[in-house]
């Protein structure tokens, strides 16, 4: 199969010659509702996982993730948050109401306990509506994305080509998942969860990933429209790629072809070469195949730059927030780009040799990033890359 | 928020219209049921206690079995899953288990979102392109067409599933595969 790949020319990532910018953000996570709560949270270095209060885990092997307190509703935190972030863009009523929503999540949490007649109205477009007539978004062109923790980064790579062609002014893309009993059963059953209560991306001795609740939103606008209404970016999206691996329907290429893949394709349409990137924040699942291949993708993509810039998968700090991790990590990468504080790869025991790159340890390191990557990936070999510039 | 009164896949004839308002030409199409004989749906290793994987999985091989050309080396195709509810039959079997407090299979860890069965069919077919699950049949045709667009694929399968929900309906499917504007006179000569 890596033969076949391979044998594949990489085509020229193409893209329309619209600039796209990132004008509003917002987030909640175990940290606290707010991107000055991710921010400061992920800057403190110390990881949000503690024993699980919001269900009954007492036949879960691992017991530990990153929730906020109480029973937060889905509904309402990412019409929050949706809300939030045009208010950050400082979007109209008007603007809002000719602004569609992408909207990342793995489905309505009340489909599976549902009455069957009543499952048919709890699909995620409904949601998706409820979201957008909840903070004044058009109701039209509403998108829904449902897979896995591309959900989002594929949104947003969507919604930056479609802008930089024209086809639209702006998107609002929304992710949301708030760690919940079926989920968490799901994850322990497969043996992913890490059994210490720590994530330890690139890390001797990883054992895992943790869950942890995760909603974020970015309004995603041509420079154009928001140099109109006078709208200061908080970033410029230069590029993005979204690929598959062709290998395994669970496993990660082992030598990360698919997602080197993506980080070029990204790379071509942000324009730049591998040694402008000043921080990449991995998809870092902490796993132990997901690591080494994810090594591989970038030791592959960016050559020798591999060695040198600074690397960091914040998933050790607010955990995996599925569906909705591709917005979460953007906002991070984003807003740890402009405080020119980029965040520590958190759990480190000690290296791995089929994990060797620049890891930020033990304390945020103050640099300067004009450009930066988030990356992520999910199941079915499916991966994407988004770059981000200074604004 | 609003019940719709049915979340089935739309027929072939509906697919086939869609595609072309969306500026995508049809290389080929399949699918679920397709004739009477269609009943059982063929099981699927590795997946179990619901349809949604299999039927995918089935439907999409018909109409990659249908494609009009041989594969280049280089021929990209990316995969679009479009369902409006997802795999509810695994969500309820799931959620059936926790309440219970039973112990849930592992093999339900990966088929418990779309993507286990998207890499089934990469790997089986060698389908090289992005993986992605939208709901809405127009959005999916938009995805495709963005990515051909975008040179991230050559060519898309767009499968459309939804499983029954309510007694008297069955599972139902369907797939294209299409491919851009630019393509069309290649379609037409080769």
């Amino acid at each position: 199969m890596a033969d076949a790949l391979a044998a594949a020319p990489a085509p020229a990532a193409r893209r329309g010659s619209g600039e796209v910018v990132v004008t509003g953000a917002a987030a909640a996570c175990a940290y606290g509702r707010g991107t000055e709560a991710l921010v400061s949270g992920v800057l403190s270095g110390q990881p949000a996982f503690a024993p699980v209060q919001r269900f009954d885990v007492s036949a879960r092997r691992v017991r530990f993730a990153a929730t906020m307190p109480g029973l937060p509703d889905l509904l309402t935190e990412v019409t929050r948050a949706a809300a939030q972030a045009c208010d950050d863009a400082g979007l109209s009523s008007a603007d809002r109401g000719r602004t569609p929503l992408f909207l990342a999540i793995h489905g309505d949490p009340a489909i599976a306990r549902a009455p069957d007649a009543a499952k048919l109205g709890l699909g995620p477009e409904p949601f998706a509506a409820a979201v957008a007539n909840g903070c004044g978004l058009g109701e039209q062109d509403i998108r829904c994305y449902t897979s896995a923790c591309v959900a989002a980064s594929t949104a947003i790579g969507d919604a930056a080509s479609m802008i930089a062609r024209g086809h639209a002014d702006r998107v609002v893309v929304a992710g949301g998942y708030l760690v919940e009993s079926d989920q968490f059963a799901l994850f322990d059953a497969g043996r992913v969860l890490a059994d210490d209560g720590q994530v330890r991306p690139f890390s001797a001795g990883r054992r895992g990933l943790l869950l942890g609740d995760g909603v974020g939103a970015v309004v995603v606008e041509s420079l154009q429209a928001a140099r109109a209404r006078r709208a200061p970016p908080l970033a410029r999206l230069a590029g993005w790629g979204r690929t598959g691996d062709a290998y395994h329907p669970v496993q990660p290429h082992p030598e990360g072809r698919g997602m080197a893949r993506a980080v070029t394709a990204a790379l071509q349409r942000a324009g730049i070469a591998a040694g402008h990137l000043g921080y990449i924040n991995a998809h870092g699942s902490g796993t132990g195949h997901s690591d080494p291949a994810e090594t591989n993708a970038l030791r592959l993509a960016l050559g020798d730059a591999a060695a040198d810039v600074p690397v960091s998968s914040t998933k050790a700090l607010h955990g995996q927030s599925l569906e909705a991790s591709g917005v979460l990590e953007l906002i991070v990468t984003m807003l740890a780009a402009r405080n020119g504080m980029l965040p520590v790869n958190a759990g480190f025991l000690g290296p791995d040799d089929s994990c060797r790159l620049n890891l930020v340890l033990h304390e945020p390191l103050g640099a300067t990033a004009e450009f930066s990557m988030s990356l992520n990936a999910a199941l079915g070999g499916a991966n994407t890359a988004l770059v981000v510039g200074l604004p | 928020m609003t019940s719709p009164a049915s979340i089935a896949p739309p027929g072939l004839a509906a697919l086939h219209a869609a595609a072309a308002a969306a500026g995508l030409t049809v290389s080929a199409s399949a699918s679920w049921p397709q004739t009477g004989a269609d009943g059982e749906v063929p099981a699927l290793a590795g997946f179990i206690e619901s349809n949604f994987s299999p039927l995918l999985a089935e439907v999409a091989a018909r109409a990659l079995r249908g494609r009009a050309r041989p594969q280049g080396p280089g021929n990209v195709t990316a995969i679009v899953m479009v369902t409006a509810l997802g795999d509810v039959t695994s969500a309820v079997r799931v959620a059936a288990a926790v309440d219970a407090g039973k112990r849930v299979s592992p093999l339900m860890f990966f088929q418990s979102v779309p993507n286990a069965v998207a890499g089934y069919l990469a790997v089986r077919w060698q389908l090289t392109g992005p993986v992605v699950c939208v709901s809405g049949i127009r959005a999916g045709l938009d995805v495709a067409a963005l990515l051909i667009e975008d040179a991230d694929a050559d060519e898309a399968l767009v499968v459309c599933i939804d499983l029954a929900v309510t007694s008297g309906d069955r599972d139902r499917a369907a797939a294209i595969l299409v491919t851009g504007p630019a393509d069309r006179e290649r379609h037409r000569t080769g």
